[in-house]
């Protein structure tokens, strides 16, 4: 039963995936506090992305992919209603992936293109703000402000996953999910990506996917581990690494076999 | 039987920490055994043993130190394991400390002349054998991972501070009677009996470790109820 409380952004209960027969998650109820960031974590295959995915409809394009569960967006908004837009759900809630995938268009086009398709900027003026700030708040600006027009991919990894970061800013989102956001990143581009995380959620609810044990330590306050489809054990993440109530858990993060 | 490591390296530094602590824990009450027996049997070569025992815990804490150190720096423990460190570093500090204790309290019992008092000589021993035996339930609760075991060795303080009060207070009264036996060894009698109940204060700290090794949380236990 999800209750109403507004202090989630997110509340899920009675989740199940199926990709055809197989089942990918069973029976998951997780709810996401507001301006908290959230980490779920597990071994490959425990289905924490397919979760993730769940959370902005990213599995309506997989075929065999059947959803079913209670999702409400701020106690109120089923996102899974036939009235909720694919496109209107995902302005709210916005997603950062594994490998940055900015358009092949310049920086400023990259950021601006999300407010001219959602019809967000009434004027140039504002979308030329709205692009300023996204890259200021994304940690990117002083890099980029004199070659605004340069084409995207010549910038380096970590700088293109913060492009990306600030391209799902700029739609004004109140959910950003991240999908192993620094996996393909060097230790200085992460330690950025973290420190922005730790920014960004003061105005935002951060909803991330990790394999790195260390990174789910460092940037969450909450963690949900995942395991087989299930969820094992969800808390505060000082405890979970310190004293999970779950042996499972234990084994997983200390990095024995589960 | 807890899961394997996926890092064999890491779980065989695990395994040396928690070798090491057994290793410096038999030496401790070695030496605890036989500064005991020194009390009644005064022999000095016996004192210094425990002197030479006191060289190897402090080798072998350095030791639990330095792989604590690199454990931490290099593999980034966490829940049971970051747990099994921070226990293993602060259970390393106690048994030293046990030790240092045992190595004082031998050296002052053989300058203790062979007339003192043989009533309070059996209670020095006998408060000694008590400790003894808290020490060694407390580390074998540890070793064993047995909460109720630590909760039980714990409890047994209030018992040694019994036996080391009025052991105390028959010291002073003796003293006040001006018995020439009690008076002549001065503070030597009171150091010993201290020095035994210090290291019962120290397992009662290592109880309170095994407590958060295997729970996570410190109790305060002087409010809870058990028996």
């Amino acid at each position: 039963m999800v209750d109403q409380n507004s202090n989630y952004a997110l509340q899920t209960s009675e989740v199940y995936v199926h990709y055809g027969k197989k089942m990918a998650i069973n029976n998951v109820a997780l709810n996401f506090p507001k301006n908290e960031v959230t980490s779920l974590i597990g071994p490959s295959g425990c289905g924490k992305s397919t979760f993730l995915r769940c959370l902005n409809r990213m599995n309506d394009v997989i075929d065999i992919c059947n959803v079913k569960g209670k999702f409400l967006l701020n106690g109120n908004v089923d996102i899974y209603s036939p009235d909720i837009q694919v496109e209107t759900l995902r302005e709210k809630v916005g997603m950062v992936f594994q490998k940055p995938n900015p358009f092949p268009k310049t920086i400023y086009d990259n950021v601006a293109y999300g407010p001219k398709i959602h019809g967000i900027a009434s004027s140039q003026n504002e979308l030329d703000e709205i692009v300023k700030d996204s890259l200021h708040r994304a940690g990117l600006y002083e890099e980029v402000k004199d070659r605004m027009d340069d084409i995207a991919t010549g910038l380096s990894g970590g700088q293109q996953q913060r492009l990306c970061i600030a391209r799902a800013i700029a739609i004004r989102p109140e959910i950003i999910l991240m999908d192993e956001p620094c996996s393909a990143l060097d230790p200085i581009a992460t330690a950025k990506i973290e420190d922005l995380i730790n920014e960004l959620k003061e105005n935002y609810t951060i909803i991330i996917v990790t394999h790195s044990m260390s990174q789910a330590s460092r940037v969450s306050s909450k963690t949900a581990f995942f395991h087989l489809g299930n969820l094992v054990e969800y808390g505060e993440t000082g405890k979970i690494f310190t004293k999970p109530d779950k042996e499972q858990t234990n084994d997983y993060i200390t990095g024995r076999f589960g | 039987m807890e899961t394997a490591h996926t890092d064999k390296n890491f779980e065989q530094k695990l395994n040396h920490l928690t070798d090491n602590l057994i290793k410096m824990s038999n030496i401790v009450e070695k030496q605890i055994e036989i500064a005991v027996n020194v009390i009644k049997s005064k022999d000095s070569s016996d004192a210094q043993t425990t002197q030479n025992l006191d060289e190897q815990v402090d080798e072998v804490e350095r030791d639990v130190r330095d792989l604590s150190f690199e454990i931490m720096t290099l593999h980034r423990p966490v829940a049971s394991d970051l747990r099994l460190v921070f226990t293993a570093l602060k259970v390393s500090k106690e048994l030293e400390r046990m030790g240092d204790h045992s190595r004082n309290l031998a050296k002052r019992a053989i300058s203790i002349s062979s007339s003192f008092d043989v009533d309070l000589t059996d209670q020095m021993h006998n408060l000694g054998k008590g400790v003894q035996k808290m020490v060694n339930q407390t580390l074998e609760s540890f070793f064993k991972k047995d909460e109720v075991q630590a909760r039980i060795s714990w409890n047994q303080d209030a018992e040694i501070d019994r036996q080391y009060k009025s052991l105390l207070s028959d010291l002073i009264e003796r003293m006040h009677n001006k018995e020439t036996s009690v008076v002549d060894e001065g503070t030597k009698p009171i150091l010993i009996a201290k020095s035994l109940e210090r290291i019962g204060d120290h397992a009662t700290n290592i109880a309170e470790e095994v407590i958060f090794n295997i729970t996570g949380h410190y109790i305060d236990l002087k409010k809870s109820d058990f028996e």
